[in-house]
C-alpha cells in the first residue's frame, strides 16, 4: 500500500518528464494543427452543415488562394525579411491578365505567360532593392505595397474588368475526383516549394541566411541570388493567386487580394514561421491558412459576428505567437 | 426633382426644346462651375462627371472636374476645395468624402459667396445651397418590396428566410440602405431577417460568406446585398451552386457582372442610384443659385429597380450605361 504511495508521485513525474520531452520536440505546427482538428470537431458538434460535402469542398476552394499566397510570403520570412506588397501584385496581376484578355484580345496563354513574368520581374526588383540597395525589406514592400497598388488603380482606371471567358470560372469550380481542382493546384505548387525548402541547397541556404546573413555571407552563399530568389518566388506566387483570384470572380479588380498580404504573413507566422527568420515550413503555413479559413467559414456557420470573428482572429496570433515564445524560451532552459 | 430643375430653367430663362439642345437667353460662356467629387477612380464617379459635362453643354457653361484619386482621402479633397475658392468658380458643385472635414471648407465657399451645391454625401453644415442625393432608406425600402415580390412569385407565399450582407462596416450609405431593407421588410411579417454578414467590400468575401450562407440555411429564400461588390459575390456564389432561381438575390448598384446576372435571372433586381443626374441637376443648380434661385435644402434623385423585364427600357439603359443617357426635351428629366 505504501509502495503504490509512493509510485504515484514518481509515475506523474515521468509523465510530467515525457510530456515536457515531447512539447520539446514537437514542432509547432503540431500543435497549430491539433487545434485546427479541434475547431474542426467542435465544429462538427455545433453546426450540421459543416462536414457536408458542399461545406467541405467550400473550404478546401477558400483555403487553396490564400494558402498560395501565405506560401509566397515565407521565402522573404525565413531569410528574416518580408513582403508586404504581395497583395497588390495580386491586384496587379488580376489587372494586367484580364485587361490582356478582355481590352487587348490576347488568348488565355499568352496572357497567362505575359502576367507571369511581371510578376517574377516584381520579386527581381524587389530582392535586388534589398540586397544590392541595401534598404530594409518592409521599405521596399510597403513602396511596393503602395505603388503596385496604384499602377492596378491606374491601368484599371479603378474600375472592374469583366468578360472572362466563361471557361476560365469553369476551370476555378472544377473538381478532379472530387477534389477542387484550386487545392489540387495549392497541393502541387505546395509540394514544390516543401521541396525547394527542405531538399534543395538553395532551401538551406535560405535557412541559412535567415539565421544569421553575415555567417552565411562568409561560408560563401551568394546572399544576393539567393534574396533575390526569395523575392522572386514571393511575387510569382503573388502572381499565381492573382490570376486565381480573377479565375474564381470572373472579373479582373484593382482593388482585389487589399490587405491580404497581413492574412498570409498571419497565416505564416501561426504556422510557425519566426519574423527574425531562419524558421518555418510551408506545411505549418498551410495549417495556419486553413485554421483562418475554417475560422471565418465556421463564424458563418455559426452566425457569429463577423466583428468577433475579427477580435478571434487577432486573439489566435497572439496566443499562437505567446505558447511559441514559451515553448521556445522553455527549449532554451532545456538545451 | 423635375418641378426643382424646371424652376432652375424659369430662373435662367432656359428652354430645351429638343433632346440635349439647349435655348437660353443669356450667355453663361463665363460662368465656371467646379466639380469636387470623392474619387477620379471609380465609374460612379465617372458617371457623375459624364452628366455634369453634358449640363455644361447643355447651358454652355465652362466646368472642372476635380477629386483625389481615392475615396476616403479627405484631406487632399480639403486641399482641393481651398484651391477652388481661391480662384472664385461661379459655383461648386461637391461630395463630401468626409462630414466632418469637409464642413469648413464647404462653409467657407459660401461665406465667400460662392454657391455651393452637395451631392451624394452630406457635410455637417448648412452652409450650401441644396444637397443633391439618393435617399438610401427609401432604396432599401424598395429592395424589400422588390424581395417580397420575388419570393411571392416564386413560391406563392411571401414567408422564408432572407439573409443580408453589407459591404463594409461604418459607412453611412450603407448603413441607411440596411436600415431601410430591415424597416422595409416589417411589412412583410412571414419574411424573417436569419443572418447578417459584414463583409471588406472584396467580392471574393462576399462569396466565402454568401456560399457558407448557403450551407448553414439550405431554406434561404432570399438575400439582399447592399452593393455592387456584395452583390458580385453573392451572385456568383448562387450561380456556382446553381440556385439561381431558388434563392431571391436583390442587390444594390450597378456593375457588368450584376447586370449579367440580372440577365441570366441570379439576380431578381437591382436597386440604382441616379449618378448622372446627380452631375446634370448639380450643374444646373449651382448656375441658377449663382444667380439668386433659392432651392429646397434637400433634394432626392431617386432610385430605380431594374428588373430582367425592364433592363432594355431606355429609361433603364441610361441608368446602367451612362453613354448611353438619352436627354429627353424639358431637360432631360423623365
Amino acid at each position: 500500500m505504501s509502495g503504490g504511495a509512493l509510485s504515484r508521485p514518481a509515475e506523474e513525474e515521468a509523465r510530467g518528464a515525457f510530456l515536457a520531452e515531447l512539447q520539446h520536440r514537437l514542432p509547432l505546427e503540431t500543435y497549430v494543427l491539433a487545434l485546427t482538428v479541434l475547431v474542426w470537431v467542435l465544429l462538427g458538434v455545433l453546426s450540421p452543415y459543416f462536414w457536408t460535402a458542399g461545406n467541405i469542398t467550400n473550404i478546401l476552394r477558400q483555403v487553396s488562394i490564400d494558402a498560395i499566397l501565405a506560401f509566397g510570403s515565407l521565402f522573404p520570412i525565413i531569410l528574416a525579411g518580408i513582403d508586404l506588397s504581395v497583395g497588390s501584385v495580386a491586384g496587379l496581376a488580376g489587372v494586367v491578365f484580364s485587361m490582356l484578355i478582355a481590352d487587348a484580345g490576347q488568348g488565355l496563354l499568352v496572357a497567362f505567360v505575359a502576367t507571369l513574368a511581371m510578376g517574377i520581374a516584381i520579386g527581381v526588383i524587389n530582392g535586388w532593392a534589398i540586397d544590392r540597395l541595401g534598404i530594409p525589406p518592409f521599405i521596399v514592400t510597403l513602396a511596393g505595397l503602395q505603388g503596385y497598388r496604384g499602377l492596378a488603380l491606374l491601368l484599371s482606371g479603378g474600375e472592374t474588368i469583366s468578360g472572362m471567358p466563361a471557361g476560365l470560372q469553369a476551370f476555378s469550380l472544377s473538381s478532379v475526383a472530387h477534389i477542387p481542382t484550386l487545392f489540387i493546384l495549392m497541393a502541387v505548387i505546395g509540394f514544390g516549394a516543401h521541396f525547394l525548402l527542405a531538399y534543395t541547397r538553395l532551401g538551406r541556404y535560405m535557412y541559412a541566411i535567415g539565421s544569421n546573413a553575415e555567417a552565411a555571407r562568409r561560408v560563401g552563399i551568394r546572399v544576393i541570388h539567393v534574396t533575390t530568389i526569395a523575392y522572386g518566388l514571393a511575387a510569382l506566387f503573388a502572381t499565381i493567386s492573382g490570376l486565381l483570384l480573377v479565375a474564381r470572380l470572373s472579373m479582373g479588380s484593382p482593388t482585389a487580394a487589399t490587405g491580404s498580404e497581413l492574412a498570409a504573413i498571419a497565416a505564416s507566422v501561426v504556422g510557425g514561421a519566426s519574423l527574425f527568420g531562419g524558421r518555418g515550413t510551408i506545411l505549418g503555413c498551410f495549417i495556419g491558412a486553413l485554421l483562418f479559413t475554417t475560422i471565418g467559414n465556421g463564424a458563418n456557420l455559426l452566425g457569429i459576428n463577423s466583428f468577433w470573428q475579427m477580435v478571434i482572429e487577432g486573439l489566435l496570433i497572439a496566443f499562437v505567437v505567446y505558447f511559441d515564445n514559451l515553448q521556445k524560451r522553455r527549449q532554451a532552459g532545456m538545451g | 426633382m423635375r418641378k426643382v430643375l424646371l424652376i432652375a430653367a424659369a430662373a435662367l430663362g432656359c428652354m430645351m426644346l429638343e433632346a440635349g439642345v439647349p435655348a437660353c437667353a443669356q450667355d453663361f460662356s463665363k460662368a465656371k462651375i467646379d466639380v469636387i467629387v470623392k474619387a477620379t477612380t471609380s465609374q460612379y464617379w465617372a458617371t457623375v462627371f459624364d452628366g455634369a459635362r453634358a449640363a455644361a453643354r447643355v447651358l454652355g457653361v465652362q466646368i472642372a472636374t476635380l477629386g483625389a484619386p481615392s475615396e476616403l482621402d479627405a484631406a487632399q479633397e480639403v486641399s482641393i476645395t481651398e484651391n477652388a475658392i481661391s480662384a472664385k468658380p461661379t459655383g461648386i458643385v461637391i461630395a463630401a468624402t468626409n462630414a466632418q472635414a469637409l464642413a469648413e471648407p464647404i462653409a467657407a465657399a459660401t461665406k465667400a459667396g460662392i454657391p455651393v451645391v452637395v451631392i451624394d454625401s452630406d457635410a455637417n453644415t448648412d452652409q450650401y445651397v441644396t444637397f443633391l442625393a439618393t435617399n438610401n432608406e427609401t432604396g432599401g425600402q424598395k429592395a424589400a418590396d422588390e424581395m417580397a415580390r420575388c419570393v411571392k412569385a416564386r413560391t406563392g407565399a411571401d414567408t422564408g428566410k432572407i439573409a443580408y450582407l453589407t459591404a463594409l462596416a461604418g459607412a453611412q450609405s450603407l448603413n441607411d440602405r440596411d436600415k431601410g431593407f430591415l424597416e422595409g421588410l416589417k411589412k412583410y411579417p412571414g419574411l424573417t431577417i436569419v443572418e447578417h454578414r459584414v463583409g471588406n467590400n472584396q467580392p471574393s468575401r462576399a462569396l466565402s460568406d454568401s456560399e457558407d450562407l448557403l450551407t448553414r440555411h439550405p431554406d434561404l429564400v432570399g438575400m439582399f446585398a447592399d452593393n455592387e461588390l456584395e452583390g458580385d459575390g453573392a451572385g456568383t456564389a448562387l450561380s456556382e451552386k446553381g440556385l439561381g432561381s431558388k434563392v431571391c438575390l436583390v442587390a444594390f448598384d450597378t456593375s457588368d457582372t450584376e447586370i449579367k446576372f440580372v440577365r441570366s435571372g441570379i439576380i431578381d433586381a437591382l436597386i440604382v442610384q441616379n449618378p448622372y443626374m446627380m452631375g446634370y441637376a448639380g450643374v444646373w443648380y449651382a448656375l441658377a443659385a449663382a444667380h439668386g434661385v433659392v432651392f429646397p435644402k434637400y433634394v432626392d434623385t431617386g432610385v430605380s429597380v431594374v428588373t430582367k423585364d425592364n433592363i432594355d427600357s431606355p429609361q433603364m439603359v441610361g441608368l446602367l450605361d451612362p453613354s448611353k443617357y438619352v436627354l429627353t426635351p424639358f431637360l432631360g428629366v423623365q
